[in-house]
């Protein structure tokens, strides 16, 4: 296994290679190049050979894109245009408040999503079933930052239980207040996960139910809750680990619509204010992050479902 | 080429029958309650964006003195922060919602279907090549990606449409490749292969009509997405420029004003999610239906049913 590991990791490079060489040469085709991003639209002559000087942009492409790789990888981003703070520091910062809001999720999700579909799969197309397939659509389709905003005015310009806009409070730190200013943006973004969450589980759960090891134990006259509880939902729950993990890669830097609702300081905030003030270092950083993050979370879950599941053999 | 001459009569009746089973399957869906009333609902978003011009709607005439008004019978949705009405800027709004839905689809399949039918006809050093490019667009959340894209091209309509299309391509690639790998060693392929019929002309002219069902399926899944997309975009302040209308943008600043004028942001969103939803039930319809007539005539598609 540890062999398979050091193989996905090194096929990894190849994916990151291309990824990171695209986003550095995005800089390259803003109009104006580098040189109008980094000295500024309206620069004089002067400061512009300043800035063509100080960061080598006479250089050949190729080589400053081997410079700012080799200093990435050592984890150095650079300095950011607008704050002059590190990159790196920067995200930092912004990375605590994204994975606790994505973990509140996730959980949330999961706490809709499972007896959502277990109702469903006992009896499908009944009209529980159908019912609930209804929620699951209802769920997947309502935009969030709609959703988002509904909740607001319920929560808070109507009831004023919650807060309307969520700061980040370590759990650890004061867990009543972090509970409070996660509350309104983990439902919303769980309502939505626990819509993708339902459907797959529903499907994956009537798909066990036909399974042959089902009959031989509904004709050894076991118990259908035991069945439905301990054979079935054991072996469904198998697939469903994958698809939590690839919803949790995602809201690394896919949550950037729901943070924005509750200006909530998460990682994705802090790319469009990147993208808005066009600080490319910065966008370079946080891109490169969520898709390292991505790779990694995958290959994570790839590794936990060979643990949770011993015919699974990795070679 | 002698070959397709002879094929051209078989050809055209091949569209006529695509004419008659797309009107069959029209019938079948209509039959199903929720597609005819998601049917119904777009096809009135569709006409009302199409013929705005000619109804009393204005977007862009500004009343300072009547902003944030409630809806009321001049107003059926109430009036912006600048005094606009908002049910003529939710209409405008429609255009700018489908015009890049359209644009976008069309952006997904004409790159993306390419990709998927020379990687899946192929199968060999082109399509590790080419998948591993769709991965790297697959690594990035659709909306990150669009952003990023934004942020190079500058904020346009011609940007957004061209963002939300690339987040697009992988879609119609995957599937067209996983068409193409399960039909590629049929006979008719194997036939027009023996009768000279070279990879383009079996890649384009075979295969391809053979994979529109599901690749239809696939643009209007995409189609939802784009729209939500773009409202996505709008919604982040990176999306269409004002003052053109769109939902995103009205969500945004409606957002600031929930206290004063909650009508603002729940009508446009209410408006948005039902578009969303009636594509999204048309899509899982169609797949149903689709579903159904490939486990009614076996042998037909073997390998890939997703």
């Amino acid at each position: 296994m540890t062999g398979y590991a050091l193989r996905r990791l090194a096929q990894m490079l190849p994916v990151l290679l291309i990824a990171s060489f695209a986003i550095f040469a995005m800089v390259y085709a803003v109009p104006g190049g580098p040189v109008a991003v980094i000295a500024g639209e309206n620069a004089s002559p002067e400061e512009i050979a300043a800035a063509v000087q100080r960061y080598g942009l006479d250089r050949p492409m190729v080589v400053q894109y081997a410079d700012w790789l080799g200093r990435a990888v050592t984890g150095d981003f650079g300095l950011s245009l607008h704050s002059r703070q590190s990159v790196v520091q920067l995200i930092g910062e912004r990375l605590p408040a994204t994975l606790q809001l994505a973990l509140a999720a996730i959980l949330v999700a999961l706490a809709i999503g499972i007896p959502v579909a277990v109702a469903s799969a006992v009896r499908p197309q009944s009209w529980l079933d159908r019912l609930l397939s209804g929620w699951s659509a209802l769920a997947l389709g309502v935009p969030t930052f709609w959703l988002g905003i509904l909740l607001i005015l319920l929560f808070a310009v109507e009831l004023r239980w919650l807060p309307s806009a969520s700061r980040y409070v370590p759990l650890w730190e004061a867990p009543l207040e972090a509970l409070r200013s996660l509350a309104l943006p983990a439902i919303t973004l769980g309502v939505y996960v626990s819509g993708v969450l339902g459907r797959f589980l529903r499907a994956s759960l009537i798909g066990e139910a036909r399974a042959d090891y089902v009959r031989t134990a509904r004709a050894k006259g076991v118990p259908e809750k035991r069945i439905v509880g301990l054979h079935i939902m054991r072996n469904a729950l198998l697939p469903f680990v994958t698809i939590v993990g690839l919803m949790m890669a995602n809201f690394i830097g896919g949550a950037v619509v729901t943070e924005a609702v509750f200006t909530y300081p998460g990682l994705g905030r802090l790319l469009i204010q990147a993208i808005s003030t066009r600080d490319y270092p910065l966008i370079q950083g946080c891109i490169l992050v969520i898709l390292v993050a991505y790779m990694l979370i995958n290959l994570a879950v790839d590794l936990l479902y060979a643990w949770i599941d011993p015919r699974i053999e990795y070679r | 080429m002698l070959w397709s001459d002879a094929a051209a009569p078989v050809q055209r009746r091949l569209m006529r029958d695509g004419l008659v089973s797309f009107l069959h399957l029209l019938r079948r869906l209509l039959a199903r309650r929720g597609a005819a009333l998601s049917l119904a609902f777009l096809a009135l978003v569709a006409l009302v964006a199409a013929i705005a011009d000619f109804l009393p709607l204005d977007p862009l005439t500004q009343s300072v003195a009547d902003a944030l008004m409630p809806p009321s019978a001049e107003s059926w949705f109430g009036t912006d922060e600048l005094g606009r009405d908002i049910l003529a800027r939710v209409v405008y709004g429609a255009r700018t919602s489908l015009v890049t839905a359209l644009g976008a689809v069309c952006i997904a399949a004409l790159v993306g279907v390419p990709i998927g039918l020379v990687a899946g006809f192929y199968g060999d050093w082109r399509d590790s090549l080419l998948m591993r490019c769709i991965d790297v667009l697959l690594a990035l959340p659709n909306i990150l990606f669009a952003m990023a894209l934004i942020a190079v091209l500058g904020r346009s309509q011609g940007a957004a449409l061209i963002a939300v299309g690339i987040a697009g391509i992988p879609g119609f690639a995957r599937i067209a490749r996983a068409q193409v790998m399960a039909r590629r060693q049929l006979d008719f392929v194997m036939a027009v292969r023996s009768f000279g019929g070279g990879p383009g002309y079996i890649m384009f002219r075979t295969l391809l009509p053979n994979i529109m069902s599901p690749l239809v399926v696939q643009a209007i899944v995409l189609a939802s997405i784009a729209i939500l997309l773009e409202a996505a975009l709008a919604f982040l302040g990176v999306g269409v420029p004002p003052p053109t209308p769109s939902w995103g943008e009205m969500l945004r600043t409606g957002k600031s004003y929930l206290y004063e004028a909650p009508s603002y942001a729940v009508l446009p969103g209410l408006v948005l999610t039902l578009t969303i939803l009636s594509l999204d039930t048309i899509g899982r319809a169609l797949t149903a239906l689709l579903d159904h007539d490939e486990a009614a005539t076996p042998g037909e598609t073997a390998g890939d049913r997703r």
